[in-house]
């Protein structure tokens, strides 16, 4: 089967050239780099949020976590841009790997789960504490099982693809 | 200064460091105090983080000496898998002073004897024994007045050829490391895996340190470092092997080394904010209080640090090759 041209169109821009080319720290790594912290961001904050859901740390009260979902979003953002200047960076590569597509769709249940935390569990300031852990427990257990999936997913990447440019 | 240099001075830590710690610990024992007890553990912890760069020097060291005349690659060897097998005991008796060191905080916590006191002592005196053969089997490769002379390997005592079991042969462990991509990949997945889990816990408690999200209060926050530590040792451990696996990788590569200063400025960190009273000022704050500006501090520098970590750890990749070999 041939590969599609438009990933070659896009790998010849001046622009995905320079990302992947580039002897500059602020090409590929420097994307990457922020890739990372915001992987940081996003799964770290709603690891905290999981397992203090699952009882760890019972001291901490739940609804002030609720600023924790800013924090996360900064990293889904960061991670979004990102995302797409690495797939700009090396289209082939992502683009015809299975891998790339699983990762996606874990991603997407994660922060659909991760929406449903917020709106099921933080949402209504006049639930006690014991309603919210009741309603956040298995979506708290999903939620690591989802994020660990997709780090998984994503480190494998650099393991799985086919073409590393356009043939 | 080349590696020869860094390798000879570092190995001065967890040789003679863990030693110390050890005669602090038993002196600690007889006379009953508490305070000696905590000091020796917190040496216990720092010549386990200092282990892992003395270690890391060890390749760069071989490679300064080892096409000089008399230097004997099977005698390197040797000393290479004593120190795999002392780096071992070495973690986990660091490991093991940390929840003793844990376990030990805490006003409402009586202080006594628990398990992890029993097994820190048990692991420090046998990390001391295999620090001392590490020492003696180094001392040999270059030091013919103190050795065998024999540039092939001889095990003088019955101890010794007893522990030569144990010690794993570091090339075939090397192999081992790199002998599929599925295990490479497996290791970094879980690296990444332990940089979320640390990244998130800390990062949570210097934030609130430094105000955000005021409505936290501070204590409960800090039952989370546990998991911190677990998500660091995971990153010691996939670390290590993966070094193990491709030693010359990283030992030429300046990104790595960084990383590694900063994770030590990171251990200067802790052990600033548990041991200049930062910790005490900060445990019984409440929701809306304010962190006293020593633990702003400590807590931004944590951030800072970690982020260097992060961006030092990615552009490893990057810096291949950036130190040469002849060093």
């Amino acid at each position: 089967m041939a590969l599609p041209l438009f990933l070659q169109t896009i790998e010849e821009t001046g622009f995905s050239t320079w990302l992947r080319e580039s002897e500059s720290p602020f090409a590929f790594y420097f994307i990457l780099l922020f890739h990372t912290v915001g992987l940081a961001l996003l799964v770290g904050a709603n690891t905290v949020v999981d397992l203090r859901l699952l009882g760890v740390a019972r001291g901490i009260p739940l609804a002030p976590l609720k600023r924790l979902f800013g924090i996360m979003w900064i990293g889904f953002g960061m991670n979004t841009v990102t995302g797409v200047l690495l797939v700009i960076a090396y289209p082939t590569k992502s683009l015809t790997n299975i891998d790339f597509y699983i990762k996606l769709t874990i991603i997407g249940f994660a922060v659909w789960v991760m929406q449903r935390l917020k709106s099921q569990v933080f949402e209504d300031s006049s639930l006690s504490e014991e309603a919210m852990t009741a309603r956040g427990l298995a979506l708290a257990k999903w939620s690591l099982f989802l994020w660990f999936g997709a780090i998984t997913a994503g480190r494998l990447m650099a393991y799985t693809y086919k073409y590393l440019i356009f043939p | 200064m080349n590696f020869a240099n860094l390798h000879l001075l570092m190995n001065h830590f967890p040789i003679i460091g863990t030693l110390v710690g050890l005669g602090l610990f038993l002196i600690s024992l007889v006379g009953k105090n508490e305070d000696l007890r905590r000091a020796s553990l917190i040496i216990f912890a720092a010549m386990a983080l200092l282990a892992i760069p003395t270690f890391f020097s060890g390749p760069g060291a071989e490679g300064a000496i080892k096409k000089l005349p008399g230097v004997s690659e099977a005698l390197i060897e040797r000393h290479h898998g004593a120190a795999m097998l002392a780096l071992l005991f070495m973690e986990i008796t660091g490991a093991l002073s940390l929840v003793g060191l844990w376990k030990s905080q805490g006003t409402s916590r009586p202080a006594g004897w628990n398990w992890s006191l029993s097994a820190v002592l048990l692991f420090s005196i046998v990390t001391v024994g295999l620090m001392a053969r590490v020492g003696t089997t180094g001392g040999d490769i270059r030091h013919p007045e103190i050795g065998t002379g024999h540039e092939e390997v001889i095990e003088g005592s019955t101890v010794s050829k007893l522990v030569r079991r144990f010690e794993p042969s570091p090339g075939k462990f090397a192999e081992l490391m790199t002998a599929t991509k599925w295990w490479w990949a497996f290791m970094m997945d879980l690296h990444f895996v332990g940089l979320a889990l640390l990244i998130g816990t800390v990062g949570i408690l210097d934030l609130r340190m430094l105000g955000f999200a005021k409505q936290i209060p501070i204590g409960p926050l800090h039952r989370l470092v546990p998991w911190a530590m677990a998500g660091f040792g995971i990153n010691l451990v996939t670390g290590v092997l993966a070094f193990t696996g491709m030693g010359d990788y990283y030992t030429y590569d300046w990104a790595f080394w960084l990383k590694m200063l900063a994770i030590l400025l990171l251990g200067l960190n802790v052990a600033a904010f548990y041991l200049t009273g930062a910790f005490e000022s900060v445990e019984g704050l409440g929701p809306g209080d304010d962190a006293p500006p020593l633990a702003k501090f400590i807590a931004a520098s944590s951030l800072v640090l970690w982020f260097m970590v992060i961006t030092l750890g990615r552009y490893i990749q990057s810096f291949s090759d950036t130190i040469s070999v002849h060093k």
